[in-house]
């Protein structure tokens, strides 16, 4: 039994003119390193915790703006690690020194070993009203492959633990096409999530990134790599069973069913203005685009300091930004509403990529809906080919 | 005093091979009391340079053949000893490097005794190293070889055998003063050049230039004239004096003829300029080197260039490279066939894509070389077999000694300037030598391979082959490229034709999946980088109708020496 949530704009998973504001929060801890992971993201450290909490707080705390978030996202890492209460004085110190929309999407991410049906009533009773749980898979062999430390009982588990607290909007994220699965251990995996029902489903396609472990096993020839193709047939047995079970596909690797898109991800590819707090946590303001230190101790000294957390920034000119907005827009199944688009960004915005444009409307990667650009089916597994020409 | 005098340029170092010709006098004393002026002339011993040989024979009296103790007789000893009987000149034989421990001066002397059939104890045994038989070898000199037979009192005729451009001096010609003397100013002029000039400098090289108020019959040294491009100073041209003019030039002057040709072509496109400056400079002191401009759909602008042989081609590319700093990209060698077409026109075809269509030629002539191959006995069969798979057809087969044997072939020069060389050695274990010269042109069953990507031909691809061999080179090309050739938005079909018949086919799967799984926490920076170097990459591709071809795929594709292993 479901409630309906307010704001259907911003859960529909289409672009947004106005897409809010949003925040992130990033956890930088984690039980174990998975092998696939890029992330930043620290093993141990226990006894940091609890002074990059009070950081975090602060850092809050200091940047007061009065714009009242649409949106918040505590990402990691594995913010589960930390118990409900210190995760709710960092959520209540966002609502106290920025603002927290009474409609606004709450997410947290959790692993699924770290969280039982106590734990996700002590989240909903501090505020988090989405949950995102690390399945990855529901095969053994394929999540031991990844390094995950936690079995497809203890995922199914969680998502079951998650329902029974109560959460009424949960994430299964998903990870396909890694060198230990096979096409019925995708199947498998999809039959089983499907069965379960969350509301909402990340699938990724697994990236070998540079400087993991996993590409170290690549390189040096103890795994294959990762094969396109097998990927992009992936995908396709994804939108089957997907499409089958009434989940629609919102965005180039996300599924949800009607109405539950999450509003923090069509915030990013709306082009949104976000606050990143914490160690290396990204944000967006008005074209500026700006990082934070990357070590949770480099992160606390700062804040102990006095000083700021930021480490980089870059800056985006009119056109930049516009190029930029296009290729985020167009990861949206439903593309870019191109009314909007150039109320918000100018009509120069797309006259300079017309040449471009027509171009792959032409090949049929790009294709045109009432007043919406969007990638084609064959467009969405070549996003980069077009995104790369529209930048 | 460095330890290698003649050989000058870095590159004639570095492969132990001498390009240009070089001369030095050295006063001697010899036994008999009286002191002798020698005058040597190193030789290139490549066939590539065999006129240049021919030249420098022809400024001599005598010939040392010299032959490594280690290794024995080459083709090349052949080829520069028949120059040699053939210019009527005395030979001492010397067997060289004897200090080596590989050395067997024993049974090479006997094989070079018996190949000028002389004895054994003829067969001088030197080690230029160490200086071990130097003093007899300078008295066998000075014994043996005549002296100069020119005629003092007739008008200057001088020989140049060799020229050397200096940015400074201008070119430094290198003469043999056959008649007549040549004083400092004098007024001269190179007969077959037409040009007039004034003998500002010359001298004798001791072994460094040392400027000299006159040079006498039968004097080897060095002219400079101001005179700004060696190709107004060519090897084999006589030089006289303009007050007294020589009435009749020395004879065996002849324009050197390039054989095979290659496009070059920058890798970077903005290096056009450069590159056809560094051929002007070449080109300075190097009179065999040809080139035009040409521009290739595939590999934009280059120029097309004609060479003595593939040596040369290899020199002139790596001098290219390493003197002027640029990156070259170069097209299979291919030869200048002759073609008549149908309304009776005779035309030289050097670039196959100037190939009229297969229905308007009558018939198409192709060089055919003669090539020796001096090897042991017991590769015959493998040699044979290499040469018959090449189209030769053998000519003639001695034995130099129960172990060695001299095999010649005659075949199209095509197909030695393609791997042939590489083949022989590397089936002979290093053991056979080979030489070549020209004789002539034949008629042949050739076509043109074009290779057809997404239907659009690429130029650079296109080759002449005999239509037996047409097959391999259109499979061949086609599967490297299916290699080399990302996987673009749509199937690429790479195709090998005779014209509009197709001979070989691969196709270029259409790639399934290019995108970015999931951009974490908001990093769009990353993501935006990412796709930036996307787009970098795509604006080094060319274009071949619809299909992006990175640069790289060009250069691995006519390697076609190399295996293509990449996905």
């Amino acid at each position: 039994m479901t409630i309906a949530i307010a704001a259907p704009a911003r859960r529909s998973g289409r672009w947004l003119e106005d897409p809010g504001f949003g925040v992130y929060v990033h956890i930088p801890f984690c039980l174990h390193r998975c092998h696939y992971c890029d992330f930043n993201t620290y093993e141990g450290q226990e006894e940091l915790h609890e002074r990059y909490v009070d950081a975090l707080i602060r850092d809050v705390e200091r940047n007061v703006v009065d714009r009242p978030a649409t949106s918040v996202f505590f990402g990691g890492g594995t913010p589960t690690l930390l118990a409900p209460r210190a995760l709710g004085s960092i959520l209540d110190a966002v609502r106290d020194s920025i603002g927290i929309a009474g409609d606004a999407e709450i997410t947290v991410e959790a692993n699924p070993e770290t969280v039982d049906a106590t734990a996700f009533e002590g989240l909903l009773g501090v505020g988090f009203n989405r949950f995102s749980v690390g399945v990855q898979s529901l095969v053994p062999r394929v999540l031991e492959g990844l390094g995950r430390t936690h079995g497809a009982d203890t995922a199914i588990d969680a998502l079951r633990a998650a329902r029974r607290a109560g959460v009424e909007d949960i994430n299964a994220d998903l990870i396909y096409g890694s060198p230990w699965e096979t096409d019925d251990d995708w199947r498998a995996t999809l039959a089983r999530i499907v069965d379960e029902g969350p509301d909402h489903v990340s699938a990724y396609a697994l990236t070998v990134e540079e400087s993991t472990p996993l590409a170290t096993m690549v390189a040096t020839g103890r795994v294959p790599n990762v094969d396109g193709d097998v990927q992009a047939a992936r995908h396709e047995v994804a939108e089957e069973f997907f499409g089958t079970a009434g989940y629609e596909r919102y965005e180039i690797s996300n599924w949800s069913h009607p109405g539950r898109a999450s509003a923090h991800n069509v915030l990013y590819w709306s082009a949104g203005d976000y606050l990143g707090f914490g160690a290396g946590a990204h944000g967006h303001v008005a074209g500026r685009r700006s990082w934070a230190t990357r070590l949770p101790r480099d992160f606390i000294a700062a804040v102990d300091g006095g000083t700021t957390t930021e480490s980089g920034y870059e800056r985006l000119d009119d056109d930049a930004r516009a190029g930029e907005a296009l290729i985020l827009g167009l990861r949206l199944a439903t593309g870019i509403d191109l009314a909007g688009f150039t109320r918000r960004f100018g009509p120069r915005a797309l006259e300079r990529r017309d040449e471009a444009i027509a171009r792959y409307l032409d090949s049929g990667l790009l294709e045109r809906a009432e007043n919406a650009l969007r990638l084609s089916g064959r467009g969405t597994m070549l996003a980069n080919e077009v995104q790369a020409a529209l930048l | 005093m460095r330890e290698q005098y003649l050989d000058r340029m870095d590159l004639e170092r570095e492969r132990g091979i001498t390009i240009k010709a070089a001369a030095v006098r050295m006063e001697y004393k010899a036994g008999d009391g009286e002191t002798y002026e020698v005058n040597l002339i190193d030789t290139p011993g490549h066939v590539d340079f065999g006129y240049e040989v021919s030249r420098s024979l022809a400024a001599c009296d005598g010939v040392l053949l010299l032959v490594d103790a280690a290794q024995g007789i080459e083709a090349q000893t052949l080829t520069n000893l028949y120059l040699a009987v053939d210019a009527g000149l005395e030979i001492i034989p010397v067997l060289n490097k004897i200090d080596l421990p590989a050395a067997q001066p024993d049974k090479y002397g006997e094989e070079l005794a018996s190949l000028i059939g002389c004895e054994p104890s003829d067969v001088l045994r030197i080690s230029a190293k160490t200086g071990e038989g130097v003093p007899e070898l300078l008295e066998t000199i000075v014994a043996s070889i005549p002296e100069p037979k020119g005629d003092a009192t007739a008008p200057l005729r001088a020989l140049v055998f060799d020229s050397t451009y200096d940015s400074y001096r201008g070119v430094i010609a290198y003469i043999r003063v056959i008649d007549g003397a040549l004083t400092k100013r004098q007024p001269i002029n190179f007969m077959a050049a037409g040009i007039d000039a004034d003998a500002d400098e010359i001298g004798v090289l001791a072994p460094d230039a040392t400027p000299v108020e006159e040079l006498a019959t039968g004097e080897v040294g060095y002219l400079i004239a101001g005179i700004k491009d060696v190709s107004q100073a060519k090897v084999g041209d006589t030089v006289t004096g303009r007050d007294n003019p020589a009435e009749q030039p020395l004879p065996g002057y002849r324009e050197p003829k390039p054989m095979v040709f290659a496009g070059i072509y920058p890798i970077e496109g903005d290096d056009f300029p450069l590159l056809r400056d560094a051929l002007d400079k070449l080109k300075l002191n190097d009179t065999a080197l040809v080139f035009e401009p040409e521009s290739s759909g595939a590999l934009g602008f280059g120029f097309r260039c004609g060479f003595l042989g593939l040596l040369h081609m290899e020199i002139v590319r790596e001098r290219l490279e390493r003197e002027f700093d640029l990156s070259l990209i170069a097209t299979a060698p291919s030869v200048g066939y002759e073609v008549e077409t149908t309304d009776g026109i005779k035309k030289v075809v050097r670039n196959p894509t100037d190939l009229p269509e297969a229905g308007q030629i009558e018939e198409i002539s192709e060089p055919y070389v003669s090539v020796m191959v001096v090897s042991p006995s017991e590769y015959i069969g493998t040699i044979m077999q290499l040469c018959q798979d090449r189209r030769g057809s053998l000519k003639e087969m001695h034995y130099l000694s129960p172990e060695r044997v001299e095999i010649r072939y005659h075949m199209p020069l095509a197909e030695i300037i393609f791997d042939f060389f590489d083949q022989l050695k590397s089936k002979t274990k290093g053991y056979a030598s080979l030489d070549y010269e020209p004789v002539g042109l034949h008629s042949a069953n050739l076509v043109r391979v074009d290779v057809l990507l997404n239907e659009q031909p690429v130029d650079a691809f296109s080759t002449i082959v005999h239509r037996d061999r047409a097959y391999d080179y259109g499979k061949n090309m086609t599967e490297r490229l299916r290699k080399l050739i990302p996987r673009q938005q749509f199937d690429v079909p790479i195709q090998a034709a005779i014209g509009s018949r197709v001979i070989a086919r691969e196709t270029v799967r259409a790639k399934r999946k290019d995108v970015i799984a999931k951009c974490y926490g908001g990093d769009v920076t990353r993501k935006r980088k990412l796709l930036e170097r996307q787009k970098e990459g795509k604006k080094r591709m060319k274009q071949i109708g619809s299909v992006e071809v990175p640069q790289s795929a060009f250069i691995e594709a006519l390697r076609l020496d190399q295996e293509v292993t990449s996905p």
